[in-house]
């Protein structure tokens, strides 16, 4: 090994660099054979599924940085759920996980950026060479591998195969953590994809989950929250509005949101705080009369409420022993996530548009603040210090907020929906049991459809 | 729980309620009906024994089960597509129908013919293929590139190998009105 890395300090340099990526990319290649075998060799997607992971993982690599080497996705023919990278670009998923994603493309996203990120930043090659106690050459960059022997070759293969198993390292795993998450976003994809893969499939106290996914990865609660947090980072720094016609309007959407937000967009309940007792009273509505009443969150002391604008989910402030909270739930009334907030006091509510997304103003010891948060990821993060407000518009161009007469603009990351841009048609079976699944959902029972089988 | 739906409210279930219209003209048979896309891009005949299956069917997809156990008829919007041609779309998607993941066993019966639809050119085909059921399936395929680029397909399919000829959507395109 010393004469290989001596030899090695006496190459040109230029020489060296470009061949550095061949060493990476037969590391990679020698050692895929042994992973193929292990996980059940390649798995070929039905084609629709084929096309959609493509795409996602074609944004990616358009956005990733290094040109030296080709990046490969390979599918494994494996239920459990895991995902890694060799050195020389080969990224791969099993199909188990692909399939527990489903159609989240900000999660599959996450995923295969993790991914492309231990390539993208040598992990694989570094933790290999570190095992093997050669860390001079990590030190001095892979200038000494052009004349690698076959003999380092098959070496670092077999160690390579080794540290699968156990990851390339925490700190290289934070730090795909951040870099998969940035790639995710420069390509288009929702960042909180990366949070909600954690919850999904390592935080998650499911049963039916094999919790294998990621399991060489460490701390996955520092992670995850390490993800969160990061969020805010890709949101624009506040400017000021000095558009008159703007702030007219911004002026006017505030003096009229506090009706428009108690209204059911699609007029099928009408909901009122009940003074008396706990919880909500829905009314539902048909063509204006009420044919039912229910109580939505009986147990909980709700303060105020604000439908999205979709009306897919409603926003409960509700009074926990002096702590207030904010509880998203379903158009059912299902409680999806809550959101606990503690020491401060919510002063408005604001959803995105497209109703992912909620702008939460509160006031607290530190003064007002902006946080933003997921109506389904639990991610929350405030705008920053030095910028607060008291109410805040959620519009088409971004979020507007204000405190006082002041109002603020901050936008975050555009998320774009995958598109694929050479589609092929479906070619669909009949179904033969169309009986629907039945969900008890506390005292509601939910019916699924059946859906098409597809190839 | 769920008030009706009404018109303009609901696009997708109102629209798809509403156009399943049952026709009583003189060229078409008392259980047939015209069937208009929600999408509002094509409107065609549905003949006699075809039900719309509303739980299968989306925006871009309508679905339609007929009397045998496999019979299905369906037509299909794929958006704006970057082909340049439909022989691009419909090669491209044989081509994939008979890559790993696609369908079991592929057998191309009947090569890609022009046909017209309603005054765009298309091509269309009959294959037969082995569903994951272990059923021998036979389908017949019309692929075209609307304006605009706008990916569209017609496919009807049975374990009948008659229906790869073509014949039955001879009324569904006789009756074809494109929307746009």
């Amino acid at each position: 090994m010393l004469v290989v890395f001596l030899v090695g300090l006496s190459a040109p340099c230029g020489q060296a660099r470009s061949l550095a990526p061949s060493f990476e990319g037969s590391l990679g290649r020698g050692a895929l054979p042994e992973v193929l075998k292990k996980y059940g060799g390649v798995y070929h997607l039905p084609v629709h599924k084929r096309l959609w992971v493509d795409e996602v993982f074609s944004r990616l690599v358009s956005v990733a940085q290094r040109d030296d080497l080709e990046y490969t996705l390979i599918v494994l023919d494996s239920l459990e759920l895991n995902a890694f990278a060799l050195p020389g670009g080969y990224v791969l998923i099993t199909r188990g996980l692909v399939h527990a994603i489903g159609e989240d493309e900000s999660k599959l996203a996450a995923v295969l950026g993790h991914e492309i990120a231990h390539v993208e930043l040598k992990h694989g090659v570094n933790a290999v060479f570190r095992q093997m106690g050669l860390t001079v050459l990590v030190e001095v960059g892979m200038m000494a591998l052009e004349v690698a022997s076959a003999d380092l070759l098959r070496m670092a293969g077999a160690t390579l195969l080794q540290l699968l198993n156990l990851g390339w390292g925490r700190e290289a795993e934070y730090e795909a953590d951040l870099y998969g998450q940035a790639l995710a976003i420069k390509a288009g994809f929702d960042g909180a994809g990366a949070v909600g893969v954690l919850d999904d499939f390592f935080l998650s106290s499911s049963e039916d989950l094999p919790m294998k996914v990621f399991r060489t990865h460490p701390d996955s609660i520092k992670r995850r929250d390490r993800l969160a947090a990061n969020m805010v980072s890709f949101w624009a720094t506040p400017v000021p509005i000095g558009d008159r016609d703007l702030l007219e309007r911004l002026d006017a959407g505030r003096n009229s949101k506090q009706d428009e937000r108690k209204s059911d967009p699609k007029d099928r309940y009408a909901v009122r705080i009940d003074q008396n007792q706990t919880g909500l009273e829905v009314f539902h509505q048909d063509e204006g009369r009420t044919v039912a009443t229910e109580r939505w969150l009986e147990n909980a002391r709700a303060k105020d409420f604000s439908w999205s604008p979709l009306g897919q989910y409603l926003a409960v402030l509700v009074d926990d022993d002096s702590q207030e909270q904010l509880w998203i739930c379903d158009r059912r009334g299902q409680v999806v996530r809550i959101i606990p907030l503690p020491g401060k006091r919510v002063t408005d509510l604001s959803w995105s548009p497209e109703e992912k997304q909620l702008a939460i103003n509160v006031a607290g010891p530190n003064g007002p603040e902006v946080l933003v948060t997921y109506a389904k990821a639990d991610v929350l993060f405030s705008i920053g210090g030095e910028f607060s407000g008291d109410v805040s518009l959620w519009l088409d161009t971004g979020l507007y907020f204000a405190q006082g007469h002041t109002w603020y603009h901050t936008w975050g990351p555009q998320v774009t929906p995958v598109k694929i841009p050479s589609p092929v048609p479906r070619v669909l079976q009949r179904q033969r049991i169309l009986s629907p699944q039945v969900i008890k959902e506390g005292n509601t029972i939910r019916l699924t459809r059946p859906s098409l089988t597809i190839p | 729980m769920a008030r009706p739906l009404r018109v303009g409210k609901y696009k997708l279930g109102a629209l798809i309620t509403l156009s399943i219209l049952v026709s009583v003209s003189g060229y078409v048979q008392a259980e047939s009906f015209a069937f208009l896309d929600p999408a509002q891009l094509y409107s065609t005949f549905i003949p006699d024994g075809w039900v719309f299956q509303a739980h299968h069917s989306t925006t871009q997809l309508a679905v339609f089960y007929g009397e045998g156990e496999f019979d299905l008829l369906y037509f299909e919007s794929l958006g704006e597509t970057t082909y340049v041609s439909v022989k691009e779309l419909a090669e491209r998607s044989l081509d994939l129908y008979v890559s790993p993941g696609g369908l079991g066993e592929f057998r191309l019966e009947r090569p890609l013919q022009a046909v017209n639809v309603a005054g765009q050119w298309g091509l269309a085909c009959g294959y037969s293929y082995v569903d994951a059921r272990g059923n021998h399936l036979n389908e017949y395929r019309v692929f075209l590139l609307l304006p605009g680029n706008e990916g569209f397909s017609i496919a009807v399919s049975s374990d009948q190998p008659s229906i790869i000829d073509g014949s039955f959507l001879g009324d569904i395109l006789a009756h074809w009105r494109w929307l746009f």
